[in-house]
């Protein structure tokens, strides 16, 4: 399949699983996009599924203590100032429910997009999406930075423990991923990116399946809206 | 006729004070190999940063005198436009991949060049066959070593079949074999090329002449007989020393043991399998190999950053490890409270470091507005105030100029006997310096 016919397929699923209303719908869109997810190495799947699944959890979590719907309490809390009573309705958690499976669908399309689409082939075939493709293959860059920023903290003896001291590494990860842009960015232009006349491989025969791909991936979004 | 000349050139970084080249004039004929040489922060990088067009289009700053590149003057052509004419292979190899796949990241200079369609993969496998890389074409570029990396770079710079090539401390990360099969394959192409490297011996043994750099002006421009007498009698240091000088050392206890260890990172083969190794404090061991045999990894299993998977590995007292990667000791923004970071916060002893490293005086300046000689300093500076008991340096002298090399020999032997040191490194002259052992993995352990 060519990269630009997956894309389309992985957007589709998303924008199908935004789309829907139903819980089941919505969960069988997560699931499928979940089991794409984990063709990739084991080693490489676990950042963006464990940050998937940990923000989708989050917002399951704190929807019903935000959202205020349905008659039908299964929690009544206490009163508390400014945000009124305190409860849990069937309604707010079947809402939390749907939004939690959307925002893992999304992370899910994504997570595929970035660890299995052969980035190269969609640069070629995309070039206004070459800035995207090229932040998405800085995503393992950043994860090393990280991972050595704490490697050379332990070097020194200190552990690092829990999101508020992982937190410190943000602001040298951000100093760090602008400095090797800057540096990418010297040596592209040293071998004549930006230059007229730029030519390119033969890309692939754009085939029927790839076609058909395109197809359902329309379809997809168009179930998505209707009858899901 | 010269293929690239560079004419009275002088050059200053924007915000700099003093010019990074000064009243500069070289030219280079075709098929020359040329090594530039001289101190951290004497203008090579820069230097061959104005024969691709870098200076000044990407950097901007004061330029005056002339550089022309195939009679094409460097100031009205942009150095897209010399890509192909000229072409650069950067210190960091990591820094320079634009693609995820080998044959399209060799293939993107030559899209950029505008090079017929058809014609492109078959250069680009051609050029990866030149330097010995073919099996590496349908490889993920995540997947490789950083001396498969260096290759990949070359290949790509090959590629384009240039004129002038323009290679910065390219070896870095090769072993001693690999190195010289990387020089061999930049000789064998017939090209000019313009090299910049710290690891002086390998170097001369392939180029032409040399060209020796001190703050931006050029004090040598010789052919390499010439240039080696030179050296030898105005600045020694660079030909390298005659040993350590040291009696047998005092062996104290055992400070680190591995015993039968075994490592693999994932569920794949182990790296390292059934090693043994033992650190004495007051001894020096220098740990060497080829590229992928699983130095770095015996280092971290020795200062007990990794737990081995079978085996033991035993560890006494502190240990402090110094990572490959200088950007990794830049978390805070000032130098001291960097420094301070492994010593609970203690800035009299951060500042001690400092001095002992040559960077007093730059206690609040930002670590990343460091030059990449000073960033390599205040990582030691960062390691070594902890003073532990079991000390592991990973490749510390990695564009490390021959001047610091040896200050730092010094520096690691005057405080040797209250510790154990493990040097992991492929610099052959800095082990005969430093080591009181020296252990080549894969091959029976060698007393130095």
């Amino acid at each position: 399949m060519r990269p630009g016919a997956a894309v389309a397929l992985l957007a589709a699923l998303a924008a199908a699983a935004l789309l829907a209303q139903h819980l089941a719908a919505v969960a069988v869109v997560a699931l499928l996009l979940f089991a794409v997810c984990l063709r990739a190495p084991a080693d490489r799947r676990r950042f963006y599924l464990v940050g998937t699944l940990v923000s989708a959890g989050a917002l399951f979590v704190l929807t019903p203590f935000i959202e205020t719907i349905g008659s039908h309490p299964i929690w009544t809390g206490p009163i508390v100032p400014v945000l009124g009573q305190i409860d849990i309705t069937h309604e707010e958690l079947t809402s939390a429910g749907v939004n939690a499976l959307r925002l893992a669908a999304v992370g899910f399309a994504f997570a595929a997009y970035a660890l299995l689409l052969d980035h190269d082939a969609l640069l070629q075939a995309v070039r206004f999406a070459r800035p995207a493709a090229l932040a998405t293959r800085m995503m393992p860059t950043l994860e090393r930075d990280a991972a050595g920023f704490l490697e050379a903290l332990r070097g020194r003896g200190v552990e690092v423990n829990g999101i508020r001291g992982r937190a410190v590494l943000l602001s040298p990860l951000l100093a760090s991923a602008l400095e090797r842009g800057l540096n990418l960015a010297e040596a592209m232009e040293a071998r004549g990116y930006g230059r007229a006349g730029r030519t390119s491989i033969p890309r692939p025969r754009w085939r029927v399946r790839d076609s058909i791909v395109v197809a359902v991936a329309a379809a997809i979004v168009a179930a998505g809206a209707l009858w899901l | 006729m010269a293929v690239a000349r560079a004419d009275r050139l002088t050059f200053t970084y924007p915000d700099a004070d003093t010019p990074a080249l000064c009243d500069v004039s070289l030219e280079l004929e075709p098929g020359e190999v040329v090594a530039v040489l001289g101190p951290s922060g004497s203008g090579k990088s820069t230097l061959l940063r104005a024969f691709a067009g870098l200076v000044p289009h990407f950097h901007g700053g004061r330029f005056e005198g002339r550089v022309e590149i195939a009679g094409l003057d460097t100031r009205s052509v942009r150095p897209s436009e010399l890509a192909g004419t000229v072409a650069s292979v950067f210190q960091d190899p990591e820094e320079q991949i634009v693609l995820s796949r080998v044959i399209r990241e060799v293939a993107f200079g030559l899209e950029n060049i505008g090079t017929a369609s058809d014609e492109i993969l078959v250069r680009a496998h051609e050029a990866l066959a030149a330097v010995g890389s073919a099996h590496l074409a349908d490889r993920a570029v995540a997947e490789l070593s950083g001396g498969e990396l260096q290759r990949v770079c070359l290949a790509s710079a090959v590629a384009l079949r240039p004129k002038l090539l323009l290679l910065d401390e390219p070896t870095s990360q090769l072993d001693p074999a690999a190195a010289d099969a990387f020089l061999e394959h930049v000789v064998g192409l017939g090209i000019a090329v313009l090299v910049s490297d710290h690891r002086l011996q390998r170097i001369l043994e392939h180029a032409d002449r040399v060209l020796f750099l001190e703050a931006g002006r050029v004090r040598l421009d010789a052919a390499v007989p010439a240039a080696e007498d030179w050296l030898g009698q105005n600045r020694p240091i660079w030909l390298g020393g005659s040993g350590n000088g040291r009696a047998e050392p005092d062996r104290g206890e055992s400070m680190c043991r591995l015993e039968g260890v075994r490592f693999a990172y994932s569920a794949g083969l182990p790296v390292v399998d059934g090693v043994d190794l033992e650190l004495r404090r007051g001894e020096i061991v220098a740990l060497g190999g080829a590229n992928g045999t699983g130095k770095t990894t015996i280092a971290k299993l020795a200062a007990g950053l990794l737990k081995p998977d079978a085996g033991t590995a035993e560890l006494r007292g502190r240990a402090a490890m110094l990572l490959q990667d200088p950007s990794r000791y830049c978390i805070r923004e000032r130098a001291d409270e960097e420094v301070a970071i492994g010593v609970r916060g203690d800035r009299r002893r951060a500042l001690g470091a400092l001095a002992a490293l040559g960077l007093a005086g730059m206690e609040s300046r930002h670590p990343r507005d460091l030059s990449t000689g000073e960033r390599e300093r205040l990582a030691l500076a960062s390691v070594l105030v902890i003073d532990p008991d079991v000390l592991v340096l990973d490749e510390p002298t990695r564009g490390v100029d021959p001047q610091r090399k040896a200050e730092l020999a010094k520096l690691l032997r005057a405080g040797s006997e209250h510790r154990a040191t493990l040097v992991v490194t492929h610099d052959e002259e800095f082990v005969r310096v430093v080591a009181d052992r020296s252990i080549t993995l894969g091959l029976e352990a060698l007393l130095v």
